[in-house]
């Protein structure tokens, strides 16, 4: 499958990230390769194989709704983000 | 050219769980600082995991069956990717291949049964706040469990469309699975509209309003679209399928920023999540918990309470249960006592929070029907029954405090008629109507009335002053 520089652009703007020209180039190149290697698991038949989400054949693992003191508090969180205001983590506007 | 409209509503329900979808932090956020009920894992810190919250799957059992939805044996979590703030994970943990709950449908007051094609677990996203040049965000809101449930396309008027809304808000309550608090974002609705001429079997392009927070902008929501493709299509143009914000200040809706399609969400199965796998047991079990619904109740007292009355009653799940607690022959007086006094005036909210109890609406009833209270004294005490002050007395002990039982013994108000026929004051009246002067029997009446002091039960005074007077 090939890449199109269409294609990067347009991946780039699903994660907001601004891309330059060299990067547009090398990651075209980069991206065609790594599906290249995965399509190696195209060669396989898997008509009539049901799809398989999970290995581990758990089921229903749930909690009980009871609520548990944080490891993290309040002021740990808001550390750890780049700028805050009024304990609230302040970005740039994205619209 | 005629054009008929068709829509589609897509509605997301906060569930009122302790704690949220995936952590075991705070999920009542209500009045409390921003980003203080907020766990590592909300944050998607490296390494966290998510833990489902069993309540959200009993509860969307209760949802679902509320719709008279299958509930599916097996479900399961799926990531949805978008970038954007109000997420850290960068994808939404939702139900896209299998959803938890089935088909169903909802049948509205007017008859119309809106299909239900299926209804979803899913997380909520953070709240952003936009000012300018940037934006705030609080993620006290990421992974409230949510519930979508997704119409089919079988509504066709603005006016059906608020009704469906308001039904599913009743259904919701009822179940006992949300807070329903629709100015708080409890449950919000988003608005497919379409329109086809008249006759056609294909459906036109549609637009999508997000966002709705009440029954009202829905309705007017959809009105406007109407108009607005109507004089589209009109004009020979094509109606573009897009995205829209509504506003009800302007009245109008507007193009929003075009959010990814569905391939660009990169759907894939959630790893960390194993499947659910419900017993027919445990559906049965869980489902039995479900009270009665609107459905039922206008089944069972369509035939007493008018259906304008009914239609406003049945906003109040507790009020309902409580009359559905109540003698049979008190229902039409208690509703309506309920209507006139507490609806009317607006005080519905903090009166309905602690409701007299069926023993006390039910004596208060049988006084006013052997006439031992006025119509009067009887909405006096049904006020009284609220009362901090009163609470617990009953009916008849707050009538008797109060002074307000009539005498009804019929030989004690006799005696009471003889002494004011004896005064030399009525016998004009008297004799005015002996000589054919209907009217002043009033004035005799209120003369005993008077003279017991309003205890009296005028209709009987009335029916012994025609005996006493022929």
């Amino acid at each position: 499958m090939e890449i199109k520089r269409e294609d990067i652009i347009h991946l780039g703007k699903l994660s907001n990230f601004d891309l330059s020209e060299k990067e547009i180039e090398s990651l075209s190149k980069d991206i065609s390769e790594i599906i290249k290697y995965i399509s190696q698991l195209d060669e396989l038949n898997t008509d009539g194989v049901e799809p398989t989400y999970q290995v581990f054949e758990m089921e229903n693992v749930w909690r009980s709704d009871e609520i548990l003191e944080q490891d993290a508090s309040m002021e740990q969180l808001l550390a750890l983000t780049k700028e805050e205001k009024d304990n609230q983590i302040k970005v740039p506007k994205v619209l | 050219m005629k054009y008929v409209p068709t829509i589609g509503i897509e509605c997301h329900v906060q569930l009122c769980t302790k704690t949220k979808l995936f952590s075991e932090v705070d999920n009542d956020a209500r009045g409390k600082e921003p980003n203080s009920c907020v766990s590592p894992v909300d944050y998607a810190l490296p390494g966290m995991l998510p833990r489902l919250n069993g309540e959200a799957v009993r509860l969307a059992i209760l949802a679902g069956r509320a719709m008279n939805c299958e509930i599916n044996s097996y479900s399961r979590f799926d990531r949805k990717h978008y970038f954007y703030p109000d997420s850290p994970k960068g994808y939404q943990i939702t139900q896209f291949y299998h959803p938890i709950i089935g088909v169903g449908y909802v049948e509205l007051p007017s008859g119309t049964k809106v299909r239900i094609e299926h209804a979803h677990l899913e997380g909520d996203a953070g709240k952003l706040t936009h000012f300018d040049g940037y934006s705030l965000v609080d993620l006290n809101r990421v992974d409230t469990p949510l519930i979508e449930i997704v119409s089919m396309p079988d509504i066709h008027s603005a006016k059906d469309a608020h009704d469906y809304c308001k039904e599913l808000w009743r259904l919701m309550r009822y179940a006992g699975v949300t807070y329903g608090d629709l100015y708080n974002g409890n449950m919000r609705f988003d608005v497919n509209t379409s329109l086809a001429p008249e006759g056609s079997d294909k459906l036109g392009t549609r637009t999508e309003v997000k966002n709705l927070n009440s029954f009202r902008s829905v309705e007017r929501a959809v009105e406007y679209e109407i108009a607005r493709q109507t004089k589209v299509l009109e004009s020979g143009e094509k109606v573009v399928q897009q995205t829209l914000g509504w506003s009800d200040a302007t009245g109008k809706t507007s193009p929003q920023r075009s959010k990814e399609v569905a391939a660009d969400y990169r759907y894939m199965p959630e790893p960390d999540l194993p499947p659910i796998r419900l017993s027919r047991e445990f559906i049965e079990t869980e489902s039995a918990k479900l009270p009665l619904m609107p459905a039922s109740y206008r089944a069972k007292f369509g035939s007493v309470i008018p259906t304008d009355t009914l239609e406003i009653l049945l906003d109040y799940p507790e009020l309902m249960s409580r009359l559905g607690e109540i003698a049979p022959h008190a229902i039409s007086l208690v509703s309506n006592l309920f209507t006139s006094v507490l609806l009317a005036e607006e005080k519905s909210a903090e009166y309905l929070n602690d409701l007299p109890t069926a023993a006390e609406l039910s004596e208060l009833a049988e006084m006013n029907e052997k006439k031992e209270l006025s119509s009067t004294a009887t909405k006096e005490v049904f006020l009284r029954l609220f009362d901090p002050q009163m609470k617990g007395r009953g009916a008849r002990q707050i009538a008797k405090e109060l002074g307000l039982i009539q005498e009804n013994n019929l030989g004690a108000l006799e005696k009471i008629v003889d002494v004011v026929l004896a005064k030399p004051e009525t016998k004009k009246a008297q004799d005015d109507f002996r000589n054919g002067e209907e009217k002043v029997i009033g004035f005799l009446v209120g003369q005993v009335m008077k003279e017991s002091h309003g205890k009296a039960n005028p209709s009987a005074v009335q029916e012994i002053l025609r005996k006493k007077l022929a």
